[in-house]
């Protein structure tokens, strides 16, 4: 994976980013992502189909991997099997 | 909406509603607004979990919305010079400068009028602050809630002497909403300005400022030795002088404000109206000066036909009537209101989640009556990486000044 490189899910609409890459193989949906989408696209296999939303950033537990989401879809993001998690901002408690 | 900003570049490193809110107008209105927010908080409206009392929804937050649609989110860290230097790359292609940090934030980190005046001698900058650039006050914080509201004199001016204290503001960034418009106004003349003579300025627009201005005609009269009798508590009847004038209660217990200030021309359409015709016959009512003088009565006797009928029949009934008035409506009322909607003062963004669309008050300018089109507020730092190579940077760079902590 090249960094500012696009990737695409091979079963649903989701487009990402990668902003930070390593040699692992991320996946959406269950299968790996790539870099044309297939005509045949099949749906995301069950474990990985909590979706997409544009704009979050993605990130594995050890920081190796980032994937900015520039395209939502069904599928849901991983590396070598493992779920990747959303990065939010670490917003301060306020209230008006 | 036509785009009357388009090819205009804002560069805002603010935070909160009201600043913000002045980049949200003007990327309605079509401008490039890229918003600088910390690499690791966001901006501080990010972390607003309850508003007026009640919770949000972080993933839908008005707080956010509202002052942010349109725009771009790129995450620096203006505290670092690393992250300053990104400021500046920025500014140099930038038309407007847009922010609120104090005056010893924007001295320290160096990103005063004087630091982006030199880097781009052209540009707009414009400053919102609580209190004003100038004066002891000058480097004090502050919310709508203490300078619009409270120390401008409005808190007082609605509150009834009845009461023990000061009502509050009940709106959350009303006056920020308010003195966001006023900011891009001010933006607005500052490039037409630049465009006639070629020279950047700078402009300051503060929640006190607008407060006054929103409150000028009573505080001219206060400042020609007026002396205001103050605000009456609610109740149901026609103000001293004028009956047509007044919060009127219906049978179920609503209001019908009735705003005819003028009441000479409306006499007889007012009381064929509330359903006594013969009273535009009556001497004490039948000319403008014999009502003006007889209010009290016909006062009374209004206040006893509209609690006769029930609002809705009101708010069908006086649609003929030849003078102002409106009913009495809430907030969610308003969000539903046939003739706001048909004036497009709501519109819809796509969510980030992919659930149902977020619905959001427009600004008050509509160009070419057509309603606003535009995106839904960025996740912060959404869109770093995309702005910083638009503008030229490698990606070794952009990595590098990530591991620097100076951009996310």
């Amino acid at each position: 994976m090249k960094p500012g490189s696009k990737l695409k899910s091979a079963v649903c609409d989701t487009e990402v980013m990668v902003i930070r890459g390593t040699d692992g193989v991320v996946e959406c949906g269950g299968q790996p992502m790539v870099d044309d989408k297939p005509a045949d696209a099949g749906e995301p296999s069950p474990e990985f189909a909590e979706g997409t939303a544009m704009g979050k950033r993605y990130v594995d537990e050890a920081g190796t991997v980032e994937l900015l989401c520039v395209k939502a879809g069904k599928g849901s993001l991983s590396l070598g099997g493992v779920a990747l998690s959303i990065k939010d901002a670490k917003s301060l408690p306020s209230s008006d | 909406m036509t785009q009357v900003m388009k090819g205009v570049k804002v560069l805002e490193v603010a935070q909160f509603t009201y600043v913000p809110a002045a980049g949200a107008i003007l990327a309605d209105w079509g401008a490039d607004v890229i918003k600088i927010e910390h690499p690791v908080r966001g901006d501080t409206q990010r972390g607003f979990i309850r508003m007026a009392g009640a919770d949000v929804n972080p993933k839908r937050s008005p707080f956010v919305e509202h002052p942010n649609r349109g725009k771009r989110s790129v995450g620096v860290d203006i505290s670092k010079p690393e992250g300053m230097e990104v400021i500046y790359e920025l500014a140099k292609t930038a038309d407007v400068f847009l922010t609120n940090y104090l005056p010893r934030q924007r001295q320290r980190m160096k990103f005063d009028y004087e630091h982006i005046k030199a880097i781009n001698p052209n540009i707009i900058y414009a400053r919102g602050s609580a209190f004003g650039d100038k004066g002891p006050e000058r480097d004090f914080g502050g919310f709508d809630g203490t300078a619009f509201w409270n120390r401008s004199g409005i808190a007082k001016a609605f509150t009834p002497k009845e009461l023990s204290g000061p009502i509050s503001q009940g709106i959350p960034a009303f006056g920020d909403s308010i003195g966001a418009m006023f900011i891009a106004g001010g933006i607005s003349a500052a490039l037409f300005n630049r465009e006639r003579t070629g020279e950047g300025l700078e402009l300051d627009v503060s929640l006190l400022s607008t407060a006054c201005w929103a409150a000028g005609t009573s505080i001219d009269m206060a400042l020609d030795g007026t002396e205001f009798p103050g605000v009456s508590m609610p109740r149901s009847g026609g103000n001293p002088g004028n009956p047509f004038m007044g919060n009127f209660t219906t049978s179920d217990g609503e209001t019908i404000n009735m705003c005819t200030l003028t009441p000479g021309p409306h006499i007889r359409s007012f009381f064929e109206h509330i359903g006594r015709p013969e009273l535009a016959e009556d001497e004490r009512f039948s000319t403008v000066e014999a009502l003006m003088k007889n209010w009290e009565p016909a006062s009374d006797i209004i206040v006893e036909e509209f609690a006769k009928k029930p609002f809705d029949y009101w708010r069908e009934h006086l649609k003929t009537y030849s003078g102002q008035w409106t009913p009495v409506l809430s907030l969610a009322q308003i969000a539903q209101d046939e003739q706001a909607l048909a004036n497009d003062l709501v519109f819809e963004v796509e969510p980030a989640d992919g659930g149902d669309p977020i619905k959001l008050v427009r600004g008050p300018v509509q160009f070419n009556h057509e309603p606003v089109q535009t995106t839904r507020a960025p996740e912060a730092s959404e869109h770093t990486e995309l702005v910083l190579m638009e503008m030229g940077m490698e990606w070794e760079q952009i990595e590098k000044l990530k591991e620097l902590g100076a951009i996310a």
